[in-house]
């Protein structure tokens, strides 16, 4: 029997026992893993196939989820709680898959010289250093999702992370941490890794901090991806009306023109690209903040249901297990083409160029304030004038999405809770400190 | 497969079965999530490989092994025949379902009243090794976590039971964290701070189990260079000890199926013996295998402490408290981490107490404590002599969520550093 006609199955026998919303989630892929570190190397293979269950009546409901595939039988709990509404089938545009699906997972080989390429890389620079920990891991998989209420879809997705884990060569250095995702562990570029660890590396060991300084500001992709995570809140779910009204200036803006925020399901080559969410809806562009003025939050269709929102098509699950939940799959700062990141950092007349972060923060939308320990360079007319690390940007979260002045080319993603992208911005209206 | 000398070759078998009441007002009632499957491993020196499936069946058996053999697919390795029982059948879950009008109940009953979504969750895990030495008897976990969605924050607990103590317990938590939002912020200071049993226990997970795990231990450099080094005062004596965890999650063999013994981390402040698996013991004769653990069967396993002890000594809560006027006294932590390389560690306090004239005094809102590991070992100068079974929660280490369980008295830090 295949996937589908099992699914098809399983939806009929339970719609037969009086539940009339019934959906089947199935995966199945495989992944490869590869590993440097104290537990020496490590190459690791598997095969997954796993499955779940949603259904209900207009008294109950249960979730069932289990590895292999769903047996017509169950066992299936007796249904408890609230009643449970599924979404119906929407008409979902074409879509082309990505032309890698068919590419080969890579090999060990491949995967471990590309670890050593990168420790490589950085201690040639900065001699003594140390991979603490290489993690690569690359998989592909095939999704059905069925429904009683006539949703039938089917998607292949791939993907591939790494996160690498080094320490500088100095007595008492803490570890700098670089995660990453890409749809092809081919994708990963080890000298580029390998130059950010540099800078990250040596700014921690020569870098310092102002007591107190103000300027101008171009924020590195990692730190604008830092922000937009802690403005998750307020991009997602439909519980985000008080925090807009508080952060609306007398024009209604919340943000400076050059803001635009917007999650896309199908961003072409983005890792979490496919035709439907996970409740197989279908994706597409939703603008959040578009030129500085709020749009709406990125809401499920039961929430869109609900009030005057317009569903996202944004409900993720995290794996088989998990429930579908609303969230970003690409949520991104607008970059401009036009604006090259040289252009914007000749134009700094005295400020400070951040390029990372050296920690999570603190971020309070209440009080509308933030800190996150940053690290980077002061600059002066364009150029870099000295090392900066142990530094704390702090301000309002209103001032920097009101400041930003400029917005260049280079979007870059990172792997948050769905893939958050952005690219270097200039701003102004934010503090330097030593302490938080 | 295993055809050098030195090879080492396991074959892990896992059950795993998690039922899940949700909080009252989330859709869909009862979840429930069963999985089953196995990994392949072999050890070659410095290198693992590892191949798992999603199913326990010979087919796939097979494939695994040619896999980790790296061999053709021609090769001629034989299916096994495997004796699998089926999956336990889903028991009797009316006592998790009604858990949480117990816990809204007892709260009531402290005169509180607040919004909050309470999950409860039932954990099981059945598990078997397979070695090319020894095949230990079947293991088997049970327990129960909680969490609390609260307005300012998130709460949880593990438990081996849900009994009469654990509804009150998990109640009394979540009301004095209602409180203390109220409370004023601990300014920043160094000052005396008595920890009570739960937050004693944890501490002593991020920066004695953590710090001693071989894993650790590696990345400072040779891990032989820690034995005997003197991390504490004398009155530390801490152990490892899975065969004393409470009942239904005691183990006799650890995830790789070595035989889990009690093992002294800490005997008098000086390090003993670090928590090690196979893969570091080989590299080690001073090492003991036994406390590998896995976080599934995608995963190779690797050293972590199971149920944490510290052996208690004289000191009443009294005594404690009559040498810390002036000073903070902090019964839970909701989260902690320390950096493996640096030594430096932060744990998260939701609340806490000040103590004045040798009694508790007025509630405190949630600060953090930091410091080095052996700053912080170091400064303990008193043990309380009161065992309890405390400071069980989930470690995230390098991504594996495993449940961690622990038995400890309170303790007196002398000089600790405290922010808000």
């Amino acid at each position: 029997m295949t996937s589908e006609s099992l699914a098809r199955s399983v939806v009929d026998s339970l719609v037969g026992r009086g539940l009339n919303d019934v959906e089947v989630f199935l995966k199945s892929g495989r992944s490869r893993r590869f590993e440097i570190g104290p537990q020496g190397r490590v190459a690791s293979s598997s095969q997954e196939e796993g499955w779940a269950v949603r259904a209900g009546s207009d008294r109950a409901s249960l979730f069932v989820a289990g590895t292999g595939r769903p047996a017509l039988d169950g066992p299936w709990p007796d249904p408890d709680g609230l009643p449970l509404r599924l979404p119906p089938a929407a008409r979902v545009p074409p879509w082309r898959p990505p032309a890698d699906l068919e590419a080969p997972l890579s090999g060990e080989t491949e995967a471990i010289r590309l670890l050593e390429a990168i420790e490589k890389g950085v201690s040639s620079e900065l001699a003594g250093t140390r991979l603490l920990r290489g993690l690569l891991d690359e998989g592909s998989s095939q999704t059905s999702i069925l429904s009683s209420r006539g949703i039938e879809e089917t998607y292949r997705s791939r993907a591939a992370s790494l996160f690498v884990e080094m320490a500088g060569p100095w007595p008492g250095a803490q570890t700098v941490g670089i995660a990453m995702a890409r749809r092809e562990l081919r994708s990963f570029h080890a000298p580029t890794i390998a130059r950010r660890f540099v800078d990250r590396l040596l700014l921690q060991g020569e870098g310092e901090s102002p007591e107190r300084d103000r300027g101008e500001f171009l924020l590195g992709p990692a730190l604008g991806v830092r922000l937009l995570v802690a403005l998750l809140p307020l991009t997602v779910g439909g519980g985000s009306g008080a925090m807009v009204r508080a952060l609306r200036d007398r024009q209604g803006r919340i943000g400076s023109e050059l803001l635009t925020v917007a999650d896309d399901g199908r961003y072409r080559g983005g890792v979490l690209e496919a035709p439907v969410d996970g409740e197989g809806r279908p994706t597409g562009e939703s603008v959040v903040i578009g030129s500085g003025r709020f749009h709406q939050s990125l809401v499920g269709w039961k929430e869109a249901t609900r009030s005057d929102l317009v569903a996202s098509g944004c409900v993720r699950r995290a794996s088989w297990r998990d429930l579908p939940k609303v969230g970003p799959s690409h949520l991104f700062l607008a970059p401009n083409p036009e604006v090259k990141v040289a252009t914007l950092l000749t134009a700094v007349a005295r400020g400070y160029y951040l390029i990372d972060t050296q920690g999570n923060g603190h971020f309070d939308l209440e009080q509308d304030r933030f800190q996150l320990p940053v690290c980077g360079f002061a600059l002066r007319q364009g150029r870099a004038a000295a090392p900066l690390a142990g530094a704390w940007l702090t301000g309002s979260i209103s001032s920097w999405l009101r400041g930003i002045q400029g917005v260049a080319r280079d979007l870059e993603f990172e792997p948050w809770s769905g893939m958050i992208g952005s690219p270097t911005t200039l701003v102004t209206g934010l503090e330097l400190r030593r302490s938080p | 497969m295993a055809d050098h000398e030195d090879d080492l070759a396991d074959a892990y078998f896992e059950r795993l079965e998690e039922v899940e009441y949700p909080a009252a007002d989330e859709e869909p009632g009862i979840r429930v999530r069963r999985e089953e499957g196995f990994a392949i491993r072999l050890v070659r020196g410095g290198r693992t490989w590892l191949a798992a499936r999603d199913q326990i069946a010979a087919t796939e058996f097979g494939e695994a092994l040619r896999q980790v053999a790296r061999a053709q697919p021609s090769a001629p390795y034989p299916e096994p025949t495997l004796d699998r029982a089926p999956f336990p059948l889903l028991e009797d879950t009316s006592r998790l379902a009604r858990f949480p009008t117990l816990v809204t109940r007892a709260i009531r009953r402290q005169l509180a009243a607040f919004p909050m979504r309470l999950r409860v969750r039932r954990h099981r895990r059945w598990i078997r090794v397979i070695g090319t030495q020894l095949a230990p008897e079947p293991q088997s976990e049970s327990f129960y976590s909680c969490d609390a969605d609260l307005p300012w924050g998130r709460f949880g607990v593990l438990t081996p039971d849900l009994s009469a103590a654990t509804v009150e317990g998990l109640a009394t938590s979540l009301t004095t964290l209602f409180r203390a939002q109220e409370a004023p912020r601990v300014e920043p200071t160094t000052c005396r701070v008595v920890l009570g049993p739960h937050a004693a226990a944890v501490l002593l997970h991020e920066v004695v189990a953590h710090a001693l795990e071989t894993d650790t231990l590696m990345l400072g450099g040779r891990v032989e260079s820690a034995l005997g080094l003197q991390l504490g005062g004398p009155l530390l004596n801490v152990l490892d000890d899975p065969t004393n965890a409470p009942e239904s999650v005691r183990r006799s063999s650890d995830d790789e199926g070595m035989i889990a013994a009690r093992r002294w981390l800490l005997r008098e402040g000086v390090v003993e013996q670090p928590l090690a698996d196979l893969f570091s013991a080989r590299h080690s004769k001073a090492l003991t295998p036994g406390a590998a653990r896995r976080g599934n069967r995608h995963r190779s396993p690797a050293p972590r402490s199971t149920h944490l002890e510290l052996l208690p000594d004289e000191s009443s809560m009294d005594d404690l408290f009559a040498e810390a006027d002036g000073g903070l006294y902090f019964p839970e932590v909701s989260s902690g981490r320390l950096d493996p390389l640096s030594g430096r560690f932060t744990i998260s306090l939701p609340y806490g107490k000040r103590i004045k004239a040798g009694s508790l005094g007025e509630l405190l809102g949630p600060c953090r404590l930091r410091g080095t590991v052996s700053g912080l070992l170091s400064g303990i100068d008193a043990v309380g002599r009161d065992l309890e079974s405390a400071g069980a929660g989930w470690c995230a280490k390098n991504g594996l969520k495993l449940p961690v369980w622990a038995s400890s008295p309170a303790i007196r830090i002398g000089a600790a550093e405290v922010e808000s």
